[in-house]
C-alpha cells in the first residue's frame, strides 16, 4: 500500500522539523498513539489504539526516526502488532519552504496483516489516507 | 458375467429423488462439528499473519496460564512426532520443501500454522490462541509466479535455492514439422486465475484415542477417509490397522478435501498424547487461507494452422503457480491439463512445457475439474481465436476437427485413448436446444442496434473415472461389498466416499434392479474405514464409474452364490437355475421358485447347504478399470452486455452432456447445474487475490465473490448417451463436467460480444470493469 | 469466530441506555440489529466490555407521517421499511433502498439507525438520507439535538453521533419522484456505487446522494447545481450526471478501481435521475 500526500503548514521547515522529532508532538499527531516511551536515540516504544468507528485494535510496537536531515527530510517508521495482526509502515517526509510556511510531501508505504487485511482490505487505503491527513492536520495545529 | 435385467420396472434411469436429502433438509445429518465426545478438548491453530518470515520465538506462557487451557504446542513440540505432509505426485526433478505440521523456523504463507492451543472449550481455546506471542522477522516475499522465475527474485524457500519446483514436458507427434509447415501461427497468452473452493462446510476433525486397545479414530470432513488411513500412519506412527477414519456427513469438498492436512495429523497426535478427544473446526477465514486453492496457470499458447484452416499442432509453455508447498496432488494438476489439452479435436502434434513454481501463497491442488478446466478453457478459447484469425465459422472449425464416431477408440497426440464419443451429435442437439439460427439472428439484430450480444460455444471432452491403477499414484481400483442380510435386507458398502454426489440413491437403484429387490430394502454404507474396509474414495468423477464397477462385480458374485444354493434347494444343477426379478427358478420349467428371503435364511441358518458351500450371502470385490472414461458435450451460452457498465447478463444457457449410461438423470442434472454455477463464478467474477506482500485479500465471503441464485440463468439441459466400455455400467462420470465444459462457453460468449469492437481475448474473470475497459480501450 | 468476553445489558428506557453509556464510556457499545457489530466482535475487531441492547427501548420502532414529514425510528428494520405502505405512498425512495440491502435475513435484522451510525462507506442508506436531505435526531446526556444529513457523515465509519449518544429518529419530507440505482460489489452485495436521486420538477431542482464511491458518502453538488432551474430533459440530466464524481477522490480496492467507481457514479446518476424524472 503506497500513498503520497502534500500538505501546507503555516510554519517554516525548521519549526515543523523540530515538532516532528519531538516525541510529545508525535504522540499527539499519530492517531491512537497512547504512550511513547523512549528506548534509544530516535526510537520509542508505542502503544497504539488504532481504529475507526466500530472497529478498533490495540497494537504494541515501535516508532523510529531515520535519515534525519534537518530541516529538510527524515523517515518515520511505525511497527506494531496486536490481536488483529500487524501494521508496518514507513513515511518519507520532505519539507520545503514555501513563503512563510512549509510544504510537506509525504511518501508512505505500509503493510497491514492479519484479520484487518483479510476482511477490511477495501477500506485500508482510504483509512490510511484518512490517518495520514489527520496526522498533518494535527501537526498543522501544533506548529501554528 | 453380468446379470440379465428385464427393462420394465427398473429403478435405473429414473430421476429418483435423493434418499440423502430429507436428513440434510431437516437438519438431521451429522457433520463433524455435531460430534460431542466425553472429555473432548478443542484445538485452535495460531497462524502466521506474514507471507514470509523467520519465526524468532513462540511464547505460549500467557496462553497456558489461562483457565481451561490444556496445552500450547509449537513446532518444536510437535514436528518431531508428526512427520511431514505427504505428496503423492512425483516428478523426476521435483524439489520439495520439508512440510512439517507446524512452522519450524520459517513461515511461508499467510495462514501457515505456527502453534496450536488446546483447551476445554472452544471459547477458551480462541482466547488462549490470541494470547500466544509469536515474534516474526519479516522476509522478502514473492507472490507472482512469473516474477518468481526472474533472476534475483526473493526465494519462497531459500534453502531450495530456486523457486522452480519441477519441470514437466509432454510431446506427441512432430511438433516442429507442424510449425514449419504452418501457414500461420495463432498466439495467445492466457491466465487461468487462482480460485478458492469455499465448500459450504469448512474442514474439521475430531480424533479420539482408545488407550485400552491402542486404536485411534479420526472423524474428519474429508473426501478420502481411505487415503487418509493409508497416509496418516506414515506421519504419526500408528499402525494402519489401529486407525479408523470416518468421514461423516461432508458439506462439500470440490477437491479441497482430497487431501491430508496438518490439522488431521495434529489432532490425531494430540489425542494420543493428551489422552482425550481433540476437536478442531476450521473457520471461514482459515478455510480461505489454509485449505488448498485451485487453478493458477499462466502460459503462452501457439497453434499452427494451415491456410485451409486445419490445425496442425499446438504448443505452449505454462507456468503453474503451486503456492508455497506441495499438498497431496499439487504437481499432478498441470499434467492433467496437458493430457486433455487437444480437447475433442484431431490435433496431430502437441508439446507442452510446464514449470511448477513456488510462491508465498497457499498450496494449489485439485479443485473441481483439476487441470481439465484449464485445458478445456485453453483449447476452446484457441478454437475461437483460430476461427477468428482464419475467418472460419467457429462451429464448422470445431466440427472439421472432431474424430468421427467410428474412429473410436481414438488415440490422441497426448497419449490417451478416448473410449467412445459422438461429438457432433451432442453439438447438433445443443444447437437445436439453443435454436441456433434464431439465436444468431438475435445477435445480428442486437448488433445492428448497437448492442453487445455474444454467443459462445464449448465442445469439451474430459478425462475421468480415475482410473487404471497403472496410471494412478496409489491404486485406481475401487472396492465394494454387497451383503444380503439374514432378513433379506440388502447392505451395499462402497469404498468410494460420496459426499453430496448421491450414490446412496444411485447405488441403491443399481442394486435394486440387479437383485430384484425393493429399493427401500437397500442401505448404502460408506465413509467409515471400519465398514468400508478398502476404498480409493471420491475424486476425479470416479465413484460411479469405478465404484459402480465393484458394485456390479459384488452383485454378480452374490447372485452366483445364491444360484448355487437355490440349485441345491431345488434339487438341480446351478446351470439350470434362472434368476429373474429377485426369484430363482428352474429354466423353462414351472414349479417352485425361491426368493431372497428363502435363500438368505438358509444361507445363515446353514443347516441345509450344498457340500463345501460357505455360509452367508455376501461378496466383496475390487474393480480395476481398464481405461479412463471421456465424457463430452456441448455448452452454448449467450450473453448481453451493458455497454455503459460492462455488466454481463446471461440470456441463454444450453448444456448437452454425454456421461454415458445414466443411472439417475436427476443426480446428473444436479451435478451439472452445480458445476455450471461454479463455472459462472470462475468466468465472471471469482478470483483469489493476494497483494504484493502476500496478504490474502479474499479471506471471507465479503471479498470472495461466489455465484448466488440471482446469477444463475435458467438452463436448458439435454443429453446424448454414448456408453463406455471401460466399466460394466457403461457410465462415464459427471461430477466435474459442468465446471469443465461451461467456463469456456461463457468466456467465449463475452468475448464474442466484444468482437465487433476488435477484442480478441480477455482473461477471466470477466468482471464488468474489465469489460468496460475493453469497450473503452482503457 | 467467538467474540471476546463481554457483559450484556438490555435497558428498557432511553434514559437508562444513556446512563449506561455515560457510565461505561468507550467500553460500551449499542447493539441494534447486530449485523455489523456482531461480525466485528466475532472477528475480535471490536471488543466492547459491555453490549447495550436497545432492542427493547420504546419509541424507536415507529414509522409515522406527521404534517407532510415522515419520521422513522432508529430501530426500524430494513424489512419493515421495505414493507411499509406509508412509505411506499409518501417516500418510495426509502422502500426502494431498503429492498436493495443485503438479503432477507440481513433486512430482517439490520436497522436504519444501526446502518447510519455504522456508516459503512458502501452502505445503502447514506445515499437516500443525503438525497432526501434528512434530519437526524440524536439523544445524548445533554438532551436532544438534530443534525442534517449533510453534516452527519464525518469520516470512514464515523458520524456526528458521538460516544455516549443514541440516534433516535430520521425525518424526511415526502418525495414522490425518486429512484435508487445500485451497482453491487459482487461478493458482499454492498454498494460499489449507489445513487439516490430525488427530483422536484416544479421547483426544477434535484438532489443526488452517492454512496460506495468516496470514503464518505456525498451529495453530488455539481450535478445539483447544473440542473438548478433547468427543465429536466433527458439530455440535460445526462450532461449534468457527468459531474457526479467531480471533486471526489474515489475509493479503490480489488473490486473496482477509482476510475471505474467514478464512471459508475456518472452512469448511475444519469440513470437514477432519468428514472426519478419519469416517476
Ligand atoms: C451479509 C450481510 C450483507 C449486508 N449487505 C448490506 C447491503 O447490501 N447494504 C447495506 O447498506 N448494508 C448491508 N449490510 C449491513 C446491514 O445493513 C447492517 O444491518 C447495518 O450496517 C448495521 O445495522 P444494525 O442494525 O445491524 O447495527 P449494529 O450492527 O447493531 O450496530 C452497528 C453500529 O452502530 C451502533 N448503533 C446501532 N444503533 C445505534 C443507535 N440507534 N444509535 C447509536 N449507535 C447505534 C452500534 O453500536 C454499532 O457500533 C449487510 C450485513 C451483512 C451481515
Amino acid at each position: 500500500m503506497k500513498l503520497t500526500g502534500t500538505y501546507r503548514l503555516a510554519a517554516p521547515p525548521a519549526r515543523v522539523f523540530a515538532a516532528l522529532v519531538d516525541p510529545d508532538v508525535l504522540q499527539r499527531c499519530i492517531e491512537g498513539a497512547e504512550r511513547l516511551v523512549r528506548t534509544a536515540d530516535d526510537q520509542y516504544d508505542v502503544h497504539l489504539r488504532l481504529g475507526i468507528g466500530t472497529v478498533k485494535g490495540a497494537y504494541v510496537g515501535t516508532v523510529r526516526l531515520t535519515d534525519q536531515q534537518p530541516p529538510d527530510r527524515f523517515t518515520l517508521h511505525v511497527e506494531g502488532k496486536g490481536a488483529p495482526g500487524f501494521v508496518r509502515g514507513s513515511a518519507r517526509i520532505q519539507l520545503t519552504a514555501a513563503g512563510a510556511g512549509t510544504v510537506a510531501i509525504c511518501d508512505a508505504d505500509g503493510q497491514v496483516g492479519g484479520v484487518v487485511s483479510a476482511v477490511g482490505s477495501r477500506l485500508l487505503d482510504a483509512t490510511a489516507r484518512m490517518l495520514m491527513d489527520r496526522f498533518f492536520e494535527r501537526l498543522g495545529a501544533e506548529v501554528r | 458375467m453380468s446379470t440379465i435385467v428385464k427393462e420394465k420396472v427398473g429403478y435405473v434411469g429414473r430421476a429418483m429423488k435423493r434418499v440423502e436429502d430429507p436428513r440434510l433438509l431437516k437438519g438431521l445429518a451429522t457433520y463433524v462439528d455435531d460430534l460431542r465426545l466425553p472429555g473432548m478438548l478443542h484445538a485452535v491453530v495460531v497462524r502466521s499473519p506474514h507471507a514470509h518470515a523467520r519465526v524468532r520465538r513462540v511464547d505460549g506462557a500467557a496462553a497456558r496460564a489461562l483457565a481451561g487451557v490444556a496445552g500450547v504446542f509449537s513446532g518444536a513440540d510437535l514436528n518431531a512426532h508428526c512427520g511431514t505432509v505427504p505428496c503423492a505426485a512425483s516428478m523426476p526433478d521435483l524439489k520439495a520443501p520439508k512440510h512439517t505440521v507446524l512452522a519450524s523456523d520459517r513461515v511461508y504463507f499467510v495462514g501457515h500454522p505456527v502453534a496450536v492451543v488446546v483447551a476445554a472449550t472452544p471459547y477458551a481455546a480462541v482466547d488462549a490462541a490470541e494470547a500466544v506471542q509469536v515474534e516474526y522477522e519479516p522476509l522478502p516475499v514473492v507472490v507472482d509466479a512469473e516474477k518468481a522465475l526472474e533472476k534475483g527474485s526473493p526465494l519462497t524457500h531459500p534453502d531450495l535455492g530456486t523457486n522452480v519446483a519441477f519441470t514437466w514436458h509432454l510431446a506427441g507427434g512432430d511438433i516442429d514439422a507442424a510449425f514449419k509447415n504452418a501457414d500461420r501461427v495463432v498466439r495467445q497468452r492466457m491466465y487461468h486465475q487462482r480460485l478458492t473452493p469455499m465448500a459450504i462446510e469448512p474442514r474439521g476433525c475430531v480424533a479420539s484415542f482408545d488407550r485400552g486397545s491402542g486404536t485411534l479414530t479420526l472423524w474428519t470432513s474429508t473426501q478420502i477417509p481411505h487415503l487418509v488411513r493409508t497416509l496418516l500412519p506414515g506421519m504419526i506412527g500408528i499402525a494402519e490397522n489401529k486407525l479408523r477414519v470416518v468421514a461423516p456427513e461432508v458439506g462439500g469438498g470440490f477437491g479441497s478435501k482430497l487431501n491430508l492436512y496438518v490439522e488431521e495429523a495434529i489432532c490425531s497426535y494430540l489425542a494420543m498424547r493428551l489422552g482425550a478427544p481433540v476437536k478442531w473446526i476450521e473457520r471461514r477465514r482459515e478455510n480461505a487461507a489454509a485449505t488448498i486453492h485451485g487453478r493458477d496457470q499462466i502460459g503462452d499458447y501457439e497453434v499452427a494452422v494451415s491456410n485451409d484452416g486445419t490445425i496442425l499442432g499446438l504448443r505452449n509453455r505454462t507456468i503453474a503457480d503451486l503456492g508455497s508447498y506441495l499438498q497431496l496432488l499439487t504437481p499432478a494438476i498441470p499434467t492433467l491439463t496437458g493430457l486433455v489439452l487437444t480437447g475433442s479435436y484431431k490435433i496431430p502434434a502437441v508439446r507442452m512445457d510446464v514449470i511448477g513454481v513456488y510462491t508465498h501463497k497457499m498450496a494449489a491442488d485439485a479443485y473441481r475439474g483439476a487441470g481439465r478446466p484449464e485445458a478445456t478453457y485453453l483449447i476452446e478459447r484457441l478454437m475461437d481465436l483460430v476461427a477468428g484469425e482464419t475467418g472460419q465459422d467457429p462451429i464448422e472449425l470445431r466440427r472439421r476437427h472432431f474424430p468421427k464416431p467410428q474412429e473410436f477408440p481414438f488415440p490422441t497426440a497426448t497419449g490417451l485413448t478416448y473410449d467412445s464419443g459422438d461429438y457432433d451429435a451432442a453439438l447438433r442437439k445443443a444447437m437445436e436446444l439453443a435454436r441456433w439460427d434464431e439465436l444468431v439472428g438475435r445477435r445480428e439484430a442486437r448488433r445492428r442496434d448497437g448492442g453487445l450480444f455474444g454467443i459462445g460455444v464449448s465442445t469439451y471432452v474430459e478425462i475421468c473415472g480415475m482410473g487404471p491403477s497403472k496410471a494412478m499414484m496409489a491404486g485406481g481400483w475401487e472396492w465394494g461389498c454387497v451383503r444380503i442380510e439374514m432378513s433379506a435386507k440388502v447392505t451395499v458398502i462402497t469404498g468410494a466416499t460420496p459426499h453430496g454426489q448421491g450414490q446412496e440413491t444411485s447405488f441403491a437403484q443399481i442394486a435394486a434392479d440387479r437383485l430384484g429387490v425393493p429399493i427401500d430394502d437397500i442401505v448404502v454404507l460408506h465413509g467409515d474405514t471400519s465398514i468400508a474396509h478398502y476404498g480409493r474414495d471420491t475424486y476425479g468423477s470416479r465413484a460411479t464409474a469405478v465404484g459402480g464397477g465393484a458394485l456390479v462385480m459384488c452383485i454378480d458374485r452374490v447372485v452366483d452364490k445364491a444360484k448355487r444354493l437355490a440349485a441345491h434347494l431345488l434339487g438341480a444343477r446351478p446351470e439350470q437355475v434362472e434368476f429373474q426379478e429377485g426369484r430363482f427358478s428352474l429354466k423353462g420349467g414351472a414349479g417352485r421358485d425361491l426368493g431372497w428371503t428363502d435363500l438368505a435364511a438358509e444361507a445363515y441358518v446353514a443347516k441345509n447347504l450344498p457340500a463345501g458351500f460357505e455360509p452367508g450371502l455376501e461378496a466383496s470385490a475390487f474393480f480395476e478399470p481398464e481405461n479412463f472414461t471421456f465424457p463430452f458435450g456441448t455448452h452454448i451460452c449467450a450473453v448481453d452486455l451493458d455497454r455503459e457498465t460492462g455488466k454481463v447478463t446471461i440470456v441463454k444457457y444450453v448444456a448437452v452432456d454425454d456421461c454415458g449410461n445414466q443411472m439417475n438423470p436427476l443426480l446428473i442434472e444436479g451435478q451439472l447445474q452445480g458445476g455450471i454455477a461454479q463455472s459462472i463464478g470462475q468466468a465472471l467474477f471469482e478470483r483469489t487475490v493476494y497483494d504484493e506482500n502476500g496478504q490474502l485479500l479474499t479471506g471471507e465471503f465479503t471479498d470472495y465473490a461466489l455465484p448466488r441464485a440471482e446469477d444463475i440463468p435458467e438452463y436448458a439441459m439435454g443429453a446424448t448417451v454414448t456408453p463406455t466400455t471401460a466399466n460394466p455400467l457403461g457410465v462415464k462420470g459427471v461430477g466435474e463436467a459442468g465446471t469443465i465444459g461451461a467456463t469456456p462457453a461463457i468466456a467465449n460468449a463475452v468475448i464474442d460480444a466484444l468482437r465487433p469492437l476488435g477484442v480478441k481475448h480477455l482473461d477471466m474473470p470477466l468482471t464488468p470493469e474489465k469489460i468496460w475497459r475493453a469497450i473503452n480501450r482503457r | 469466530m467467538f467474540a471476546a468476553p463481554f457483559d450484556y445489558a438490555r435497558p428498557k428506557t432511553l434514559d437508562e441506555a444513556l446512563s449506561l453509556l455515560s457510565k461505561h464510556g468507550d467500553e460500551a457499545r449499542l447493539l441494534a440489529g447486530g449485523h455489523s457489530l456482531i461480525p466485528a466482535m466475532k472477528l475480535r475487531l471490536a471488543q466492547p466490555r459491555l453490549v447495550v441492547d436497545i432492542g427493547r427501548l420504546d419509541g424507536l420502532r415507529q414509522i409515522e407521517a406527521r404534517d407532510g414529514r415522515l419520521a422513522i425510528g432508529a430501530m426500524v428494520t430494513h424489512a419493515e421499511i421495505a414493507a411499509s405502505r406509508t412509505l411506499a405512498d409518501l417516500c418510495p425512495l426509502l422502500v426502494e433502498v431498503a429492498s436493495a440491502i443485503g438479503d432477507l435475513q440481513v433486512r430482517n435484522k439490520g436497522t436504519i439507525g444501526g446502518s447510519l451510525v455504522h456508516a459503512d462507506p458502501a452502505g445503502d442508506w447514506p445515499a437516500a438520507i443525503l438525497a432526501l436531505d434528512a434530519e437526524i435526531e440524536i439523544a445524548g446526556p445533554q438532551g436532544r439535538r438534530t443534525v442534517t444529513a449533510g453534516a452527519f457523515f464525518t469520516g470512514i465509519l464515523e458520524t456526528a453521533v458521538k460516544p455516549g449518544e443514541i440516534l433516535c429518529e430520521i425525518r424526511v419530507t415526502a418525495a414522490a419522484a425518486s429512484a435508487y440505482v445500485k451497482t453491487e460489489q459482487k461478493a458482499s452485495g454492498f454498494a460499489l456505487c449507489g445513487v439516490a436521486a430525488v427530483v422536484d420538477a416544479t421547483a426544477r431542482r434535484v438532489r443526488v446522494g452517492i454512496t460506495g464511491v468516496a470514503p464518505v458518502p456525498y451529495r453530488a453538488a455539481a450535478v445539483e447545481r447544473a440542473l438548478e432551474g433547468q427543465a429536466l430533459a433527458e439530455g440535460s440530466l445526462a450532461a449534468a450526471a457527468g459531474q457526479a464524481a467531480a471533486g471526489v477522490t474515489p475509493l479503490a480496492d480489488i473490486h473496482a478501481s477509482a476510475d471505474y467507481r467514478a464512471h459508475l457514479a456518472r452512469v448511475n446518476t444519469a440513470r437514477a435521475l432519468q428514472r426519478a424524472a419519469s416517476r
